[in-house]
């Protein structure tokens, strides 16, 4: 089991600060929900951990390697997948290819065996070509392989985005916001995906969500960020009872 | 069952591919049977349609695939030319090992200039990489002890294994190589390097989080584009015998970047069709009295309007429009 920690990241944007002295942990197998308003420094933290943003004081811990003096690409390497709130695929480019795109890491051959298309090069993109052909199959989108991707709605587009992380050999995901613009279909899916990736491969899945009743039926642990701030940790049961969750967020959120 | 799938498929069939690979082999035979139905004139704009591929070919791996604009590639062209011409002319090495050595020196300068690129981005690494242009050819034009200075420098015909090189063997050699440039950039485009390229052009945070450096791939990418730069540099000091600083300008480099353009950015097929536009469009015009320069122009903004995805970009849309 790996943890992934969180420890006394602040971020400040000028006189701004975007995050103060947060802390948390995760291990691989579990799903914690973020939680909070907007501004309240989410999507900096998912930034932080995946080396977009780097903390202004604090790191971030996977085992023994701390991430946040690293490149987002070396991050990516040490397997933290990232899904985007709005999927970074190419558009002009078929679904297959765009999931091909992230098998980058396990193709190991040199530009000079590519320049060529040697023998090695054959074989390693065929395997990369399974691998696609599998993670299409159980996303359930097998039959868009050939699909541009950018005529593809825009539930399609995530859910290739999230095929990229799992061609990645990864041991935690961050998600930002998977069913926004998700019909109710897409969305009961998503969760059998992602509960699926749990139990088959003991992923710790790190996910940013307004939506309460999908984080509440599919999180074990809620960590709510309100100004920056960490204003709570625990079952989504016990910390959606707490009373200043419930005045900086839930107020707002049952108000709208 | 998905509906936006079935209205949008890539044309990836077998008829397609055997009709695509059926015209290849058509223009390769062409090609090389053209030597025998043009006069020397012909021939040579033939072979310096093949030389700009080259550096198109090499230049769209840049450019089109990475999206970096460089103002630049005429001065590799030229680092690749007076290097070839030194080597053979000055130190008696042999043709084609002082075009390759020539091409690996050019190769490290390309990846050395890559070096701003990863901090700059658009018009500001345009700007950057058209001062490198201008060191360079100012480098070529002071160090007259090599290169002669502004005075140029004349070549006397290759050998290739004692055999002088004839115009019609060199638009040979011209064929080989650049059909094996464009092996090598169709291979690079549906391999790793192809689509991390791409990725990059598209989002440099998208390539973080798929584990690709951008970095390393803009370094690469300028490097591979260098190299071929260079090679068609090597190519062309022996189709025009006569090199000075001054044919390798930053005129020149908008030609290579319009040639990519026009032909359409990210395509192969495109490099070489921007290339044959570049050459052949102002020979067809040289009929019109005093006006070539201007109805070239002008064909350039028409081209521009009516075809933003450029030559190959049209091709292919009425490729698909007869085959429906």
């Amino acid at each position: 089991m790996t943890h992934l920690a969180i420890e006394n990241v602040s971020v400040d944007f000028g006189g701004i600060h975007a995050l103060r002295d947060v802390t948390f942990g995760l291990e691989t197998g579990s799903i914690v929900g973020l939680i909070g308003p907007n501004g309240a420094g989410k999507s900096t933290l998912l930034n932080c951990i995946s080396g977009i943003t780097r903390p202004t004081r604090g790191r971030v811990r996977l085992g023994d390697t701390v991430l946040s003096a690293m490149s987002s690409a070396a991050i990516a390497r040490q397997g933290i997948g990232r899904v985007f709130q709005h999927p970074e695929l190419v558009a002009e480019l078929s679904v297959h290819d765009n999931l091909l795109i992230a098998c980058h890491l396990s193709l190991r051959y040199g530009l000079f065996s590519e320049l060529l298309r040697l023998p090695n090069v054959r074989q390693q993109e065929g395997s990369a070509a399974e691998r696609v052909a599998g993670v299409l199959a159980r996303l359930g989108i097998a039959d868009s392989a050939e699909a541009r991707v950018g005529s593809l709605p825009y539930g399609h587009r995530k859910l290739i985005d999230l095929g990229r992380a799992l061609l990645m050999d990864i041991s935690f995901l961050l998600l930002d916001e998977p069913i926004a613009g998700l019909n109710d279909g897409e969305i009961a899916r998503l969760r059998e995906i992602l509960l699926g990736l749990r139990r088959e491969f003991g992923l710790g899945i790190l996910v940013v969500e307004h939506n309460m009743p999908f984080v509440s039926g599919l999180c074990d642990r809620l960590v709510v960020l309100d100004l920056g701030q960490l204003i709570a940790n625990g079952p989504p049961a016990q910390v959606l009872g707490d009373a200043r969750v419930m005045s900086s967020y839930l107020g707002e959120a049952l108000d709208a | 069952m998905t509906a936006a799938a079935d209205i949008i498929r890539v044309p990836g069939s077998r008829t397609a591919w055997s009709l695509a690979a059926a015209l290849v082999g058509l223009c390769f035979l062409l090609a090389c049977a053209a030597p025998l139905g043009v006069n020397g004139y012909g021939l040579y704009l033939l072979t310096l349609t093949e030389i700009f591929a080259l550096v198109a070919l090499g230049l769209n791996f840049l450019t089109g695939y990475a999206g970096q604009i460089s103002l630049c590639h005429a001065s590799f062209f030229g680092v690749g030319a007076y290097a070839t011409a030194i080597l053979t002319q000055k130190a008696g090495v042999p043709y084609l090992l002082s075009l390759f050595a020539g091409a690996a020196f050019t190769t490290a300068i390309g990846a050395i200039v890559a070096v701003p690129s990863l901090r700059l981005k658009n018009i500001y690494l345009a700007i950057a990489t058209l001062g490198f242009g201008v060191v360079l050819q100012k480098i070529i034009f002071e160090w007259r002890s090599l290169t002669g200075g502004g005075g140029g420098m004349a070549l006397t015909a290759p050998h290739i294994a004692g055999y002088e090189l004839s115009a019609t063997g060199l638009y040979y050699l011209t064929l080989v190589l650049m059909t094996l440039g464009l092996f090598g950039a169709w291979n690079v485009s549906r391999g790793r390097t192809g689509r991390a390229l791409l990725v990059i052009k598209d989002s440099e945070i998208a390539a973080g989080s798929l584990g690709i450096h951008a970095a390393r791939y803009k370094v690469i990418a300028f490097a591979i584009s260098a190299f071929y730069a260079a090679i068609a540099g090597g190519l062309f000091a022996y189709l025009v015998r006569y090199i000075n600083p001054e044919s390798f300008s930053v005129g020149l480099s908008i030609s290579f970047l319009s040639m990519v353009v026009i032909g359409g950015l990210g395509t192969i097929g495109g490099s070489i069709l921007g290339a044959a536009f570049y050459v052949i469009v102002p020979e067809l015009l040289r009929g019109i009295k005093d006006a070539p320069g201007l109805v070239f122009g002008l064909l350039l903004v028409l081209v521009m309007v009516f075809m933003p995805q450029g030559l190959w970009g049209m091709l292919r849309r009425l490729g698909r429009r007869s085959r429906r």
